[in-house]
């Protein structure tokens, strides 16, 4: 079961080893730079943020923006790429394999990546700047990844599978995911926002992802309303993927 | 159970435009079958639908015994496809392109890795083999997908419009490659080239408008179509005296000429006899009985307007 998924995980890490420096420059250079300018640059003026200095405030949730970014990117263009440029969707259709070994073997190569990339960012935080954490909370930070780069894999996926025109994935990224990540308090805190709408931003899948993973650095256990949330939008959008993928497959 | 392959009355609608409309065939084991056809006419409709990628809209179709609608795990399993464009994975080596395709196939590496060998010794391409495809040339890249198609030995190939965009070499390079594969497993080919049909195929289907129009060997459709009576004469003069005069025969359905030869095409065999009485005293330089080609049969049946 699922050899098929697993050969189509197995060729994306394939092609991802054979440019892995490049893709890690690219990757680590955005994060990198926004630490640098927000987490120095404002030193002076933000120095804490409710009792976290204001570096450290920042870094999870930025780990966090490479990863899920990651996971997104490689999904849909991905997708899109086999779907519409190389057809090679349709070589593996005309094999034993299953839709869903498709679906599923994209996903984590989305996840995958994400993790990859994440974990590169997080070290070379940790190497070039005084940002430290407990090791004792990694595992409840990188269950946290785990499954916010799964859902941002399923939704590159769902991307990739219905857009045929590449600038529409480059545009859902700047509307729609971009916009997500950034109102979910990755530079601020939460408390920033009117209290009107403050509960509905609490009920963001990005703020789950982003809320979650601070917490869970820097206290070692992400808040039961985040992980539901992350748990539950994680299932939604993977059978929303594996559905809108067997959809598109049957046109 | 003596039929690679059964279609039971297909028909496949597009928003109420029918593509196919119940067609029924049947192809022996180890024979190579061409599907002839303008573009439009059905053909990758119905490959697609035989290799499971599209479902019919009505009918079912079998392949060695697996019903497409019930059994697409089985039909892929025993099914080589190489699909009209060349849909190599170009971040892939050509042997890795073989790999993937093996380890899709739930083929053991000690089993895909000789196999694979002796397919990229049969195409030409072991010396390439860790070469990425986009520096291939178009009939390498062509051949790279018929490996890739062979990879887990299949034993229905379809090949759909396989030389499309090859120049002769190339062309008839895949066609000794495909000549090597008759009798070993059923090969399903589409093709606009009648040449092609002629030299590779035991049996032929020209299909239109997702309908049968005839099927045969090449020999038979063309006895079939030799009915038409053309006659090509050659004159030693320019002939021009003689092309108001060929017209106005009454047992002469039409009369093309191309300097001082004449296409002259009879109402029948028995016209045969007064074309000659006619044409008593004439300065002739050849006269021959111009036989079908394949195309020939195929325009008559198609039609010569160019398809959108």
């Amino acid at each position: 079961m699922f050899r098929g998924a697993l050969s189509i995980w197995g060729r994306d890490m394939l092609v991802l080893r054979r440019s892995i420096f490049s893709e890690l420059i690219a990757v680590v250079a955005y994060p990198l730079t926004l630490y640098l300018a927000f987490g120095f640059g404002l030193k002076g003026y933000i120095s804490e943020v409710n009792g976290v200095p204001y570096p450290l405030f920042i870094a999870p949730g930025l780990i966090s923006m490479t990863a899920v970014n990651a996971a997104f990117d490689e999904s849909s263009w991905s997708m899109w790429f086999h779907r519409k440029v190389q057809r090679t969707i349709e070589e593996y259709r005309v094999t034993p394999v299953t839709v869903y070994d498709i679906v599923i073997g994209k996903i984590f190569s989305g996840f995958s990546q994400g993790a990859i990339k994440g974990a590169v960012v997080f070290l070379v935080i940790l190497f070039l700047t005084p940002f430290r954490i407990d090791y004792g909370h990694l595992p409840a930070y990188v269950l946290c990844l785990a499954i916010s780069s799964m859902t941002f894999s399923c939704l590159g996926t769902i991307c990739g599978t219905v857009i045929d025109k590449p600038e529409n994935i480059g545009r859902v990224q700047s509307v729609v995911i971009v916009p997500l990540i950034f109102m979910a308090g990755i530079f601020f805190p939460l408390s920033s926002y009117p209290a009107s709408i403050l509960p509905l931003i609490r009920l963001l899948p990005t703020t789950a992802v982003f809320e979650g993973a601070r917490d869970a650095l820097l206290s070692g256990s992400i808040p039961p309303q985040y992980f539901i949330n992350l748990v539950v939008t994680a299932a939604l959008c993977f059978a929303l993927a594996v559905y809108t993928f067997n959809r598109k497959m049957a046109e | 159970m003596t039929h690679a392959i059964a279609l039971n009355e297909i028909t496949k609608t597009y928003d109420g435009f029918k593509a196919v409309d119940r067609f029924s065939l049947k192809v022996a084991r180890g024979t190579v079958f061409g599907l002839l056809g303008p573009n439009g006419a059905g053909k990758t409709t119905l490959i697609k639908i035989l290799t499971t990628l599209m479902r019919p809209t009505l009918g079912d179709a079998f392949v060695e015994g697996f019903s497409i609608l019930t059994a697409g795990k089985e039909v892929r399993r025993v099914i080589g496809v190489v699909p009209q464009e060349n849909n190599l994975d170009r971040y892939l080596t050509a042997r890795e392109n073989l790999i993937l395709h093996g380890r899709l196939h739930g083929m053991r590496a000690s089993a895909y890795n000789p196999r694979i060998d002796e397919l990229l010794e049969m195409t030409g391409l072991a010396s390439r083999q860790h070469d990425f495809p986009d520096t291939f040339s178009g009939g390498m890249q062509r051949r790279l997908v018929v490996a890739r198609a062979l990879v887990h030995e299949p034993r229905v190939l379809f090949l759909d419009e396989p030389t499309t965009g090859l120049d002769p070499q190339s062309r008839r390079a895949l066609w000794e490659h495909i000549r090597g594969l008759r009798h070993s497993m059923t090969v399903f080919l589409t093709t606009h080239y009648m040449d092609e049909a002629d030299a590779l195929c035991d049996r032929i289907m020209i299909m239109d408008h997702g309908e049968s129009l005839a099927d045969g060997t090449a020999t038979e459709l063309k006895d079939a179509f030799s009915r038409a009576h053309v006659l090509q004469v050659e004159f030693r003069d320019d002939g021009a005296g003689y092309a108001e005069k060929l017209a106005g025969l009454p047992f002469v359905r039409s009369v093309e000429r191309n300097g001082a030869t004449f296409h002259i095409t009879l109402t029948g065999e028995e016209a045969i006899k007064p074309l000659m009485d006619s044409l008593a005293g004439a300065d002739i330089r050849k006269i021959c009985l111009k036989e079908p080609t394949l195309e020939d049969v195929f325009i008559s049946l198609t039609g010569a307007k160019v398809r959108e």
